[in-house]
């Protein structure tokens, strides 16, 4: 028997972390973490769970990408109190400030656009910091295969950015 | 490819360190527990650990089988006669308009909602980061403040033992002006009495001659024996 409420406060705030880097608010992040812990508790129903916090930043990057998608699907904008939250005031110079909010914003729409499973790779990879293996494992591919992928994500994003960088100047 | 490199990296990078509110809320964990619980009462749909052999399989297949073709036949029977018994079909117009006015509401209310949390939200959120912002100013106010007037107080120090250094100096050279002062008119006044000493012994020797000169010149005038004589006798 699975005692969440010790997992949840074990790797609950790994579990926020992953989710409200990639959404960027509180809103998105709630929603996102209660689907991880659902995700979760669906997937021990069906096979043993070794790894609860590799799996749970697997699930949370994955729920945070198809939100990412949803998000960026749209077609009317929403009333968006996002970049009131994420304002900060630490920041030395508010032109750099705006740039990186702006570099975020940029980076997470670039990830909501790529194939799931190349953000997934893309994400686990550069924000989790998990190794090709551990990738691999956590998504049920080859080393190879989570190599091949997030070169090309890598290849996606550096295309974008590229291209969006020549839009501003 | 460097510079692009660079911006990829650069991107990841910020996204990464990017400042994440403390969390979960206290509410998202209990509606969380909540929804796990929910789920876990929910039968699962698999049921793992009941193997199932083969010719069973085989005879649920053959089952299946009949059972979906019955369904197939149902189906298309039904298809065919609601096509032929269908009078036409239904207006998609007055169907969104029935539709429209209770989905426009249960949006509105949903928003509602959202925006109100948000708002609580973003409210307490800004009132912590007020909170933040104001004891950093205060603390930074408070060192630069601490900074500044132990700069003007080592200013002061310093100014003051520099005046008092410059008026010692002072008083050194107007004591050591009197001194010289002191032993010049000294020596003068030696000079000076010395020079009157003499010339008062020079005068004093004339005047002595003088004075017998003048005796003497009154004596050869007017001799008195007595006396002249009292001094030859003394010769």
């Amino acid at each position: 028997m699975i005692d969440w409420n010790t997992i949840i406060k074990e790797h609950g705030p790994g579990v926020w972390q992953t989710a409200y880097r990639l959404l960027g608010n509180d809103a998105d992040a709630a929603d996102c973490f209660q689907e991880t812990f659902v995700s979760a508790l669906r997937f021990s129903r069906r096979q043993r769970v070794r790894n609860f916090s590799a799996l749970l930043a697997r699930l949370a990057t994955a729920r945070a990408i198809d939100q990412l998608r949803r998000r960026f699907r749209r077609v009317q904008p929403t009333t968006d109190f996002d970049d009131c939250i994420g304002v900060e005031s630490e920041s030395p110079c508010p032109q750099e400030q705006a740039a990186q909010q702006e570099l975020v914003a940029k980076v997470r729409q670039l990830i909501g656009e790529l194939p799931p499973q190349e953000a997934q790779v893309f994400c686990l990879r550069y924000l989790n910091d998990m190794s090709y293996r551990q990738i691999a494992e956590q998504l049920s591919i080859s080393t190879n295969s989570a190599g091949v992928l997030l070169h090309r994500a890598r290849a996606r994003l550096r295309e974008s950015l590229k291209l969006s960088a020549q839009e501003l100047e | 490819m460097v510079e692009d490199k660079d911006i990829l990296e650069r991107a990841a990078e910020v996204l990464k360190n990017e400042e994440i509110p403390p969390g979960p809320p206290q509410e998202v964990v209990e509606a969380t527990i909540s929804k796990l619980a929910e789920a876990s009462e929910q039968p699962s749909t698999i049921q793992i650990g009941s193997r199932i052999r083969i010719r069973e399989r085989l005879k649920a297949m053959n089952s299946l089988n009949k059972v979906a073709a019955a369904a197939v036949l149902l189906i298309v029977a039904g298809y065919a006669v609601g096509r032929l018994s269908a009078p036409r079909p239904p207006d998609i117009k007055e169907l969104r308009a029935a539709l429209e006015p209770a989905i426009r509401q249960d949006l509105l209310n949903e928003l509602n909602q959202r925006l109100q949390a948000s708002y609580v939200h973003l409210r307490d959120d800004l009132d912590r980061q007020y909170r933040q912002d104001m004891t950093r100013a205060a603390m930074q106010i408070l060192a630069a403040s601490n900074t500044v007037t132990n700069e003007r107080l080592a200013a002061l120090i310093e100014s003051i033992n520099e005046a008092q250094t410059q008026d010692r100096q002072w008083f050194a050279a107007a004591l050591e002006r009197v001194e010289t002062n002191r032993r010049r008119d000294s020596t003068q006044l030696g000079n000076a009495l010395a020079t009157f000493v003499v010339e008062t012994g020079d005068e004093l020797q004339r005047t002595k001659r003088d004075v017998a000169r003048a005796l003497e010149d009154v004596l050869l005038d007017n001799p008195a024996p007595d006396l002249l004589r009292d001094d030859s006798d003394q010769e």
